[in-house]
């Protein structure tokens, strides 16, 4: 995924790169092009003038000897040596001659043309011999004749020597009288003019050629240069109409944009568009991977810097990948323990009392709890549970938060059910649980434990304090803490004998329990909600359901809080005692001596109460059973063997239910907190006793004990 | 409204247990309502059955109108005893209400009842 990615960042990276550079490629190329133009006007220009100079430096040359000429006319042998002398002031003329028109002087025949040339070093002054060369079947003779004008020479080849070029430039010669009587021509290497032209180039295989108004060659590059044929091809191709050319930017030049046939390569031919030095042209060639040359270099140099770049880029790009992934495994590491923490929660959540009200069948009991964890999962704990008409209910917070606070509560809640599901004894429960607790407590974790056990029957609580916060018990518009000695909290020290204690609630009584995140709650201020606001909160709920209380308390709580976070688990439980008064229409008793022999007699009382209620045989016998095993239990345990005692049996009933109450002043004896038969054991295994209660238990509806003043009362109870 | 009074008793509860041989097969018939009370009684009437080695004992409950957990220890001592004796301890005839004490203490699960 990773590596996708990078790559795609990459790759629109080198696009994005490569789109830039291609659009400054493009801009940087016109303008290249633009200035080749301008440029290379400006070179046309300058050369021109360069020519034209040079031109000029000829004419003025031949000019100065003008009036010599014309004054020696009359003396035509002295020419001679004019034209000798003009050819050794100029060094640039290769000759000079002069051609005067037919018949000018009759005693030299038809023509007479007097030259000096040069020869090497020497210069060689005769007659030029008109038979092999008669200029008045030229052209351009008779044409600056008849005229009366100067002109430059188509360039021709050097007779004597073939690769060299000659231009010539004519001047006509007038007598006395203003009539042209000749013309006066001198000759001169083109190659001189090539050395002017190509003194300096724009770039270094650019070269300039020099055409005549009829597009020959007058001059080009040196042959070293450039090749001849090179030249040749090219002087054909500037005069081949065919051939598309474009105008400059500017329109002072034209553009002949060529492929060169050998090499392939591009090229362009510039010239003036109006012919500055008529009829004479000057043409510059360029060659475009020279013009564009920086532009290929910048372009290699944009490429090496883009490959550099993209090289960085990719290895920012594989670290930030790279790190953006890490984030996203970290994050999603994160979501995991959340979910985690989620589903703890909701194990959490479970394990306490979830639905409300917990008792729907029971009116003698009102409960509700709520608890609030600060964080995901808490330390807090509360449970409540009845067994054999006794409301077990403890509720406890374990030293710190979250996650190891949490794994404690889960384990002082199952040890809390486990012992309470067969001792009753407060004190005994919380030592169990202390017990265990302390056990392997190498984190030091403690829990501070409230445990009650309220008979509902009777309305004894029994409980026992762990080092947690006394509930609170309300009765009528009274508030007040239930007197409850502190103890050590669980999980402090193995060896701690927690103390019992016992009260009376009395019928419509609230007990409130509460952790310290109710007193210990913070507003912004970092204020405590505190005891008296809990008092005054509890004391304003008058005779509220234990529903309505608890939720008054957490409103007032949160209003207190406010946006403040919560500091701690908030955890609360109200138990409102609400005992019935039973009104009965049958009540009988029988007083049994502890000997089972009294069974009998306690048979034909229970048969005659079944009898009188008209129940069907079947219950019948199985309320007989239940009495007798209780009874036949009272006598075996209760009463030390041949100590006698007595066994009070009291029945009563109404049109709902049947109950009895046993009374005996034997020896503490709980029936109900005896463990329960296994029935699933092997005959070896089976032990001989417990059957007793198993069967009491599948018998009747409800078995309660209560020790009352020295005496063991167990009810048993039936719905009939 | 609780007073304690003597109660005058309305009926004799009585409880028989009768052995028999019959070609090395014992049958032992309870009659009545084996209550606490009787339930030594029904121990000693038992007795017999201890001393017995490898034999098949039927007992039939057909008159058994009543069962107390002390009459189902008995019975069990005998079930335990016939184990190491080699005894083969039948239940047969069970009433519903003596079957259901049955139920409620798995004894159903480790007697043999016909």
């Amino acid at each position: 995924m990773g590596v996708k990615t990078s790559i795609a960042i990459l790759i629109t990276a080198a696009l994005l790169m490569m789109m830039i550079s291609a659009v400054q490629y493009y801009y940087s190329r016109r303008q290249i092009r633009a200035d080749l133009e301008s440029n290379t006007e400006m070179d046309l220009v300058i050369k021109s003038q360069k020519i034209r100079f040079s031109l000029e430096s000829v004419e003025k040359a031949l000019q100065n000897h003008m009036d010599d000429i014309e004054r020696s006319l009359p003396y035509p042998d002295s020419l001679f040596s004019l034209t000798r002398r003009i050819v050794e002031q100029n060094p640039d003329f290769d000759g000079c001659c002069i051609a005067m028109i037919p018949d000018y002087y009759p005693e030299k025949g038809r023509l007479f043309q007097p030259c000096s040339y040069r020869d090497g070093k020497n210069i060689d002054t005769y007659l030029y011999d008109v038979k092999k060369y008669d200029y008045t079947k030229i052209d351009y003779f008779n044409y600056a004749v008849i005229n009366d004008t100067a002109y430059w020479s188509e360039p021709y080849s050097d007779p004597d020597d073939p690769s060299a070029t000659l231009v010539t430039y004519n001047f006509p010669v007038h007598d006395q009288n203003h009539r042209v009587v000749g013309l006066v021509g001198v000759d001169l290497d083109a190659a001189w003019l090539g050395s002017v032209l190509n003194s300096h180039h724009q770039f270094p295989s650019s070269y300039d050629l020099l055409l005549s108004g009829k597009g020959k060659l007058i001059c080009g590059p040196d042959a070293a240069e450039v090749k001849h044929q090179e030249v040749k091809d090219m002087v054909a191709m500037i005069n081949d109409s065919t051939l598309e050319r474009s105008p400059s930017h500017s329109g002072k030049s034209t553009i002949l944009t060529f492929i060169d046939k050998e090499d392939g390569a591009k090229g362009y031919v510039f010239y003036n568009t109006h012919k500055s030095i008529a009829p004479w042209q000057i043409a510059i060639v360029s060659y475009d991977d020279e013009v564009f040359a920086p532009l290929i270099h910048i372009r290699r140099i944009n490429g090496l810097l883009a490959l550099v770049g993209l090289l960085i880029l990719s290895f920012i790009i594989m670290r930030t990948v790279k790190s953006i992934y890490k984030l996203r495994d970290a994050n999603a590491e994160k979501q995991r323990l959340d979910n985690e923490l989620m589903i703890a929660r909701n194990i959490q959540m479970n394990m306490l009392p979830e639905t409300y009200p917990p008792f729907p069948d029971r009116n003698d009991i009102d409960l509700y709890g709520s608890l609030v964890p600060a964080k995901m999962v808490g330390g807090d704990l509360y449970d409540f549970f009845i067994r054999d008409e006794k409301l077990y209910f403890c509720i406890g917070d374990v030293s710190g938060k979250s996650v190891p606070a949490a794994l404690v509560m889960a384990v002082a809640h199952s040890l809390f059910l486990s012992i309470s599901s067969h001792e009753s004894h407060p004190a005994r429960i919380m030592q169990g649980i202390n017990e265990s607790l302390c056990r392997g407590n190498e984190s030091n974790m403690f829990v501070t434990f409230f445990i009650g056990v309220l008979d509902l029957p009777t309305g004894i609580m029994r409980y026992c304090n762990a080092g947690h916060n006394p509930p609170l018990i309300k009765k009528d518009d009274v508030v007040e803490p239930l007197p409850a000695k502190a103890n050590l909290p669980l999980g402090v020290m193995a060896e701690m004998d927690y103390l019992l204690q016992q009260v009376i609630i009395d019928p419509e009584t609230t007990i409130v329990l509460y952790t310290d995140g109710l007193t210990e709650a913070k507003n912004l201020q970092h204020k405590q909600f505190g005891i008296d606001r809990t008092l005054e909160a509890v004391k304003e709920c008058h005779d509220a359901t234990a529903t309505q209380l608890i939720q008054t308390l957490m409103q007032k709580v949160n209003a207190f809080v406010g946006d403040a976070e919560p500091s701690d688990d908030l955890t609360l439980l109200a138990i409102r005692y609400t005992p019935q008064e039973e009104t009965w229409t049958l009540s009988r008793s029988i007083a049994l001596d502890n000997n089972v022999s009294q069974v009998t007699e306690l048979n034909r009382f229970v048969q005659s109460v079944t009898e009188d209620l008209q129940l069907d045989k079947a219950l019948s016998k199985r309320i007989k059973l239940a009495v007798e095993e209780v009874v036949v239990n009272i006598m075996e345990y209760a009463y030390i063997p041949d100590i006698k005692g007595q066994v009070k049996v009291e029945a009563m009933a109404n049109d709902k239910r049947l109950r009895f109450i046993l009374t005996d002043s034997g020896r503490p004896f709980d029936p109900t907190s005896v463990s329960r038969a296994d029935t699933t054991l092997t005959v070896e295994d089976r032990p001989i006793g417990g059957l007793g209660i198993l069967l009491v238990r599948n018998l009747m509806d409800t078995i309660n004990y209560e020790r009352i003043e020295g005496q063991n009362v167990l009810r048993i109870e039936k719905r009939i | 409204m609780n007073k304690l009074i003597k109660y005058q008793p309305l009926k004799t509860f009585v409880m028989k247990t009768t052995i028999t041989e019959t070609e090395g097969k014992y049958t032992v018939t309870l009659d009545g309502e084996l209550d606490t009370a009787c339930a030594q009684e029904f121990e000693e009437a038992m007795k017999p059955i201890h001393d017995l080695k490898e034999k098949e004992v039927t007992i039939d409950c057909a008159k058994l109108e009543y069962i107390a957990s002390s009459g189902l220890r008995t019975l069990l001592g005998i079930l335990k005893n016939s184990k190491a004796n080699g005894n083969k301890v039948i239940l047969k005839n069970l009433n519903d209400e003596v079957l259901d004490v049955f139920k409620m203490t798995g004894f159903i699960d480790i007697f043999t009842i016909e």
